[in-house]
């Protein structure tokens, strides 16, 4: 299910008229569009001293230089560190690695100060944010998108603040919309590098700082020396994943950069508007081909680093604000100053998006949601119907959980035997977070929804929803098994025997001891998955073209095309539906996240 | 009741590792049997395939006569109780202790409710029953997995180093509780653990394993004193092991020469031999006089200050006060030797004899 539209994908960009070749290929890499000057080093790979001589001369012309400048339209002074390149043409895969390279680092400069902070200190709500991190994953990108439209567009709410203060309206999207991607790719990722790190920063072991200090250690030094060796790893694996992820990304570039900022994933999606399949499947594959490469060295680094964190002793937490003394203190008002941005990046998209669907430029207003109901009421059913959405997304979201929860616990199970088979399972499990949701979409469609022939004059052939559903559910599955999988695995071998001792047949034990032990990851796994099926935009807007098996992202993606009112109501419905989600994995699952 | 047959049993994981070779003993009906070993020795492995949890490559297991080889575990009525544990977290304290009456009836026509309070009472945890295993402290979280394997009335109790992730005092406490209920229910009982003076201390008889292999089966007392290999006599209490050469009859001498032998003929028993040991030499009785070479042992308890025949010169390199005694390591003629003193000694080298008749002499060498 998961390796036939992959699969297809590879035969499409390697086959032209039945006859296997790389010329498609060979086209794509030595086409300076999509890969600028690296272009001609493909095109002609052996000319090395040329490339060497250029690269040489290349370098020798950057200059970096530290200038304060102004932000754009105000006189409020920032230090601009100033890396004059001579102009070189990356091309596409250029671009896309370019702001991956830009969003890991701004999600990392804003995912840090959050670990810190978590990590150290205790206050209240300390619990509920750090396991709010893990809110990103269940996100729909759309909404998101959208979010930060509502907040930053001309007429959105952070020009509505400013123009309190008598400033503006600045159109931030117009003036930078690269600055805007990036802002909202460090929404999505800087939780997920604030998480990863908090957790190994809480399993450093107090006593090992302890005796590094009785060693003569200072404070600091035992910092550099025990504590940030332990951290790198965690916020290099953070990092990567966030290259990762932005490499990959879809639907904020679409919906707020739009073909101008097109990375690999949006070009494809249009080279498929436009029916040009062959190139969209090359494409594709040398995009999975880097991020499957990418992935793998994610693997073997975190195998490099998995280390028994056993019986350590957790450095005690100090209070955030003991006293009024302490809460003027220059590391104190930090914090403060760090929590207000944080609160501007986090918070300021969901606000905006809530408040533009019941505002407009004269006011508080319902329009947008009785748009959505006229449409709904009279529109033509070519239109994009809101109900047919939310009954395609919650339907589809019943499907995925039909197959994405048993393939998950399967999974869980196998990979919790030790030995090989269970390594390669679970390395096999991790491919669909390589494969891009659009990639998976193309292979589905070419592959299951155009029909594949078998032999005996058979046809496979999926269409529609049920091709979402599969969708769904390969985007779905490894959540569940990541849910299943540290329960499952943290079952002492010990239970089991001592209940088959005990009288329990085999069937009994799992039944009494193990699946009531590990019902809750059950639960959030599929609490996870139905999330996930809800926000699930990439393959989906692929797979719906056309067709009325149009899900509620689609539908935003629609509507944000004409008008962007109701497309923040329809956002704004989704963030509803999302929460309900979140509620419950927070409920049930809540034990799972620790 | 029961008894616990091991025939040729071996075990190999993989094509390389053998974890039991040719293992066969017999456990009696209500003994309280011991496998004490260091880890790695096969020890738990064999507790393991008595509760059919692992399958002897070669070899059979039978109670009472009965094959029970392909048994599977839950049809051996056996109670187990690990190191760690393994309570079913989410089950109250009663719920873990009822689980096996689920399939099987309770004994003495009980109901299952009065058997968990019984058992609640002979752990001493009566009203305890509702809490969570996590409530309770480690000693209360073992008697509890002691109840829960006793509960249906198992044949064999099975204990795999079930006190060693308790300190020190409690686990005694626990271990006169677990011995005094043994003997009261008069269960037959196979105990793990890699604790030699636990294994002296709790059981009616002990087998010693080393490598897969078993080295010795016997009660406390002879095993301690006549250990039957040179493993044995390290393994069990401190021991000063020696390899000698065995000597025509002829008299003793001390190491100097220079000084007389402050001993007289009639002070030796009949029938020693001469046994040279480095440059010492040193008169047993006992000793196969056709055989070329000897190991022998002497407890540290042994050597005399006051003991004029058998003298060695120890240089004292470490001492520890014991409280009742002080146990020196020192060395002598290259090796390492174990005293046993009342006092802190004075000077650096202590001269100490033994009485030949406290030799045990492991084995001889008969190639000869």
């Amino acid at each position: 299910m998961l390796y036939l539209p992959i699969g297809v994908v590879f035969i499409n960009a390697g086959i032209e008229d039945g006859a296997p070749t790389l010329g498609a290929f060979a086209d794509v890499l030595s086409d300076p569009f999509y890969f600028g000057v690296f272009a001609q080093w493909f095109a002609d790979p052996f000319a090395i001293s040329d490339h060497l001589r250029s690269v040489v001369g290349w370098l020798a012309a950057v200059s970096v230089s530290l200038s304060v400048v102004s932000v754009p339209g105000t006189t409020i002074p920032i230090p601009w560190l100033d890396i004059s390149t001579p102009g070189v043409r990356t091309g596409l895969f250029g671009f896309t690695a370019y702001q991956a390279a830009l969003s890991t680092v701004a999600s990392v400069a804003l995912g840090l100060p959050a670990a810190y902070i978590l990590a150290n200190y205790e206050f209240r709500g300390r619990q509920t944010i750090r396991s709010l991190t893990i809110l990103p994953f269940v996100l729909p990108g759309i909404m998101v998108a959208v979010g930060f439209y509502a907040m930053f567009a001309q007429g959105g709410t952070l020009n509505s603040v400013l123009g309190i203060a008598g400033l503006g309206p600045f159109s931030f999207i117009e003036y930078s919309p690269l600055a805007i991607v990036i802002v909202a790719h460090a929404f999505y990722n800087a939780p997920l590098v604030a998480r990863i790190t908090v957790a190994a920063w809480e399993t450093v072991d107090v006593r090992a700082v302890e005796t590094a200090r009785s060693l003569g250690a200072s404070d600091r030094r035992a910092f550099l020396d025990i504590v940030l060796p332990q951290l790198l790893p965690a916020v290099l694996t953070g990092a990567l994943l966030t290259f990762i992820f932005t490499f990959m990304t879809f639907p904020i570039v679409l919906a707020l950069g739009g073909l101008q900022l097109a990375t690999v994933e949006v070009w494809i999606y249009d080279r498929i508007q436009r029916l040009a399949y062959t190139e969209a499947a090359t494409l594709a594959v040398l995009e999975t081909v880097l991020s499957l490469g990418l992935i793998y060295a994610y693997l073997r680094y975190e195998a490099t680093q998995s280390r028994l964190a056993q019986g350590t002793a957790r450095p005690p937490k100090q209070p955030l604000f003991p006293d009024f003394r302490t809460a003027i203190s220059t590391k104190r008002l930090a914090i403060v100053g760090y929590g207000v941005v944080a609160l501007l990046v986090f918070v300021g998209p969901m606000l905006s998006l809530v408040i533009g669907s019941v505002t407009d430029s004269s006011g508080l207003t319902l329009q947008h949601y009785e748009f959505l109901l006229n449409r709904q009421l009279e529109g033509e059913s070519f239109q994009t119907l809101p109900a047919v959405a939310i009954r395609n997304s919650l339907l589809f979201g019943l499907g995925t959980l039909a197959i994405a929860v048993p393939m998950g616990v399967g999974i869980s199970v196998l990979t919790a035997r030790a030995g090989r088979v269970g390594t390669v399972v679970e390395t096999l499990a991790m491919v669909p977070l390589a494969v891009s949701g659009v990639v998976f979409g193309i292979g589905l469609l070419q592959g299951l929804a155009f029909g594949i022939s078998l032999p005996g004059g058979w046809q496979l052939q999926i269409t529609g929803g049920v091709a979402i559903v599969v969708a769904h559910a390969v985007a779905a599955y490894p959540f569940v098994t990541r849910s299943v999988s540290p329960l499952l695995s943290g079952l002492n071998p010990a239970m089991v025997e001592s209940a088959r001792a005990l009288g329990a047949s085999r069937y009994r034990a799992l039944r009494d001891i193990e699946v009531p032990l590990v019902a809750t990851g059950i639960v959030a796994g599929a609490a996870f998955a139905f999330a996930i099926s809800i926000g699930e935009f990439s393959s989906t807007v692929i797979l719906a073209s056309g067709t009325d098996s149009y899900t509620m992202p689609v539908a935003v993606e629609r509507y944000l095309g004409r008008r962007s009112g109701p497309a923040i109501a329809m956002g704004t419905v989704l963030l509803v539906i999302t929460s309900v989600s979140f509620v419950v994995i927070d409920r049930v699952g809540g034990r799972v996240e620790r | 009741m029961t008894t616990v047959e091991l025939d040729g049993v071996s075990k190999r994981y993989g094509s390389e590792t053998l974890a039991l070779r040719d293992v066969s003993l017999t456990v009696s009906d209500g003994e309280f049997f011991t496998l004490v070993g260091p880890s790695g020795c096969g020890k738990t492995t064999t507790l393991r395939t008595i509760a059919g949890f692992e399958t002897p490559t070669t070899g059979t297991v039978s109670f009472d006569g009965r094959e029970m080889t392909a048994v599977d575990p839950e049809d051996r009525n056996v109670g187990v109780v690990f190191q760690s544990y393994a309570l079913f977290p989410h089950m109250s304290v009663a719920e873990n202790i009822g689980y096996g009456l689920n399939f099987a009836e309770p004994p003495d026509g009980l109901d299952a409710a009065d058997r968990i309070a019984e058992l609640l009472e002979l752990i001493d945890l009566s009203g305890m029953g509702d809490r969570s295993p996590d409530q309770l402290s480690g000693g209360q979280q073992q008697r509890v997995a002691l109840a829960r394997a006793l509960a249906p009335a198992p044949d064999l109790l099975l204990l795999d180093e079930p006190m060693s992730a308790l300190d020190a005092q409690l686990r005694e406490s626990l271990r006169r509780q677990l011995v005094e209920i043994q003997s009261e229910l008069g269960i037959t009982t196979v105990y793990v653990t890699h604790d030699q003076a636990e294994a002296l201390a709790v059981s009616d008889r002990v087998a010693v394993m080393n490598n897969g292999q078993i080295e010795q089966v016997a009660t406390p007392q002879q095993l301690y004193r006549k250990p039957a290999t040179r493993f044995v006599a390290t393994f069990i209490g401190d021991n000063n092991v020696f390899e000698g050469t065995i000597q025509q009859s002829r008299p003793p001498r001390t190491a100097t020469g220079s000084q007389p032998d402050k001993t007289s003929p009639e002070m030796w028993p009949r029938d020693c031999v001469s046994v040279a040991v480095g440059s010492e030499t040193f008169r047993l009785p006992a000793v196969d006089q056709a055989a070329e070479e000897v190991t022998f042992c002497v407890r540290p308890g042994a050597l005399s200050q006051h003991e004029p025949r058998n003298q060695l010169t120890v240089a004292v390199e470490t001492t520890e006060f014991l409280g009742e005694t002080v146990r020196i390591n020192g060395r002598w003629n290259g090796r390492s030797v174990v005293l046993q003193l009342d006092t802190v000694p004075e000077a650096d080298e202590l001269t100490v004899g033994f009485d030949p008749t406290a030799v045990h002499v492991i084995d001889t060498d008969e190639s000869s």
